[in-house]
């Protein structure tokens, strides 16, 4: 059980990982980090961008359950 | 301003944008709560009430930056922190690697590919922090000397527990990094400073709240007075510019004039903002990491526990004073360039009055922009030399609340984004937040 579910959350967090690289990054680093007072430009996101958006958030939603139920599980092994 | 507030929730898309912003920064701050499974929660817990009394002093910096949710080890330990420090060293290294550099001046698309490069980056950093503080953590060295059960901390020690805590808290970086873009694309502000702001500002009641238990009520409103003046004069500064002013020559292209108006330049006494104060204590931070993480007790690193560690100590504040003036000025110069700004002025027939076009304008600019950065540098590293004067009159400790970083990124930060939801509000009506 335990075992099951901690390659469930590595799986999910690998899969975090890569699905976030997929997206464009936002925003030009530190510079309008802090100041600078360029706006973004906007420019709204593909379809396929939106479907990226809508795995990643399910994948997220894995995630965090899974890592929920893995530290329940832990504490209930552990005492 | 009151009634600005409740226009700015009265805009249909404006208050979608709020509420997004809101709702990504109570994800993030729920993430910060949550433990990475493997830890045991009570240990930790114990462990960082004693060090919160015996007052840790090299992770200060990063537990700041995570808003407290490094000591616990939570999923979102690592905060931002590995993104800043590679957009740190991607930014650095443009001045260093001509390939960067060319990217960089190539413009929004050379951008995204450095902004790319960045995540890459965060990802490398992220696994190797993650390692350095699960390392830690099971072997008890996190918490340094503080006496309390750190066995008990990572009960199941095999290697693939803690390749999966790894690979979790890798992840949640790579999660708060998704966050911050999700806020810079649909919400309001810059993503990543908001979450900074966030972490910091969670800080902020406890950390008031120990002042008042330790100290009484007299010097808790004298810290409150004390905070709102320097509040105040952290906007004043912020805000104060000199406005070199160019004048555009008029041209007719086809039936139509153009140009012929009078505008100006606006070159900020604190052109950037908190950056020196992050890249200052970034780099501070990194003998002591070294000493924590090799273990070692020889002469050199005793030197470095007794004197680079604690922020009260004489050397510590000098070296960071006189780091964050170098870096205000470096700062400035690698993200202000005169002679592209007088280029192109020169191209569409702009001139300051009095100056030749071209170099003299150039050099004009630099001597202006070197003056003003002065007065500027020494006031980013007063500012954040207040922790320390605080640390000699109150013994407070030393994430004291008003002073140094926090109160520069909030008040920085803060800035930023009521100018944004302002100029978003000015779309439809003239009166905004600030007059």
């Amino acid at each position: 059980m335990i075992l099951g579910f901690s390659i469930a959350l590595i799986f999910f967090s690998v899969m975090m990982v890569v699905l976030v690289l997929l997206h464009k990054g936002k925003g030009g680093g530190l510079s309008d980090m802090f100041g600078g007072g360029m706006s973004s430009t906007g420019g709204g996101s593909a379809v396929a961008e939106r479907n990226l958006d809508r795995i990643t958030i399910f994948m997220g939603v894995g995630w965090f359950a899974c890592i929920i139920i893995l530290s329940l599980l832990l504490k209930a092994k552990n005492g | 301003m009151l009634t600005a507030f409740a226009r700015a929730f009265k805009t249909p898309d404006l208050r979608k944008k709020l509420l997004f912003t809101l709702g990504i920064m109570v994800v993030f701050r729920m993430g910060a709560h949550i433990p990475v499974p493997g830890v045991n929660f009570k240990a930790v817990q114990a462990c960082v009430n004693a060090s919160a009394k015996s007052g840790n002093g090299l992770l200060g910096l990063v537990n700041l930056f995570s808003g407290g949710a490094l000591l616990q080890i939570t999923v979102f330990a690592l905060g931002i922190m590995p993104y800043i420090t590679s957009s740190i060293i991607l930014q650095l290294l443009t001045v260093v690697i001509p390939r960067l550099d060319a990217l960089k001046k190539e413009g929004q698309a050379g951008q995204t590919k450095i902004t790319q490069y960045t995540r890459y980056l965060t990802i490398a950093l992220a696994i190797l922090q993650a390692t350095g503080i699960v390392a830690t953590a099971s072997s008890g060295a996190l918490f340094g000397s503080v006496n309390c059960d750190t066995s008990q901390i990572v009960p199941d020690q095999s290697i693939f527990r803690i390749a999966t805590m790894v690979i979790t808290m890798s992840a949640g970086t790579v999660v708060i990094m998704w966050l911050g873009e999700l806020i810079t694309d649909r919400g309001i502000g810059n993503g990543m400073s908001i979450l900074i702001f966030t972490s910091v500002a969670a800080g902020f009641p406890s950390s008031l709240w120990a002042i008042k238990v330790q100290k009484g009520w007299a010097t808790f409103a004298f810290v409150i007075i004390m905070g709102l003046a320097m509040v105040a004069l952290v906007v004043f500064v912020e805000q104060a510019q000199r406005r070199i002013p160019v004048q555009y020559a008029k041209r007719m292209i086809g039936r139509r004039a153009y140009g012929g108006t009078s505008t100006y330049i606006p070159l900020k006494v604190n052109q950037a903002g908190v950056i020196p104060v992050i890249f200052a204590s970034s780099l501070l931070y990194i003998p002591g990491l070294i000493v924590q993480l090799s273990g070692s007790t020889a002469g050199w690193a005793q030197w470095v526990d007794s004197n680079l560690v604690k922020s009260d100590k004489p050397l510590y504040g000098g070296l960071y004073f006189l780091l964050i003036v170098f870096f205000a000025f470096f700062y400035v110069a690698i993200s202000f360039n005169p002679e592209e700004v007088a280029d192109n002025m020169k191209k569409y027939g702009g001139f300051i009055p009095g100056i030749r076009a071209g170099r003299p304008t150039a050099e004009y600019l630099n001597y202006v922009l070197t003056r003003i950065t002065w007065p500027g540098s020494l006031y980013l590293g007063l500012i954040a030399m207040v922790p320390l004067v605080a640390l000699g009159l109150f013994g407070a400790s030393q994430n004291f609340p008003f002073g140094g970083t926090s109160i520069l990124i909030i008040v920085g930060v803060g800035l930023e984004t009521v100018k944004q939801i302002e100029s978003q509000l000015q779309q439809r009506n003239y009166e905004g937040f600030l007059r």
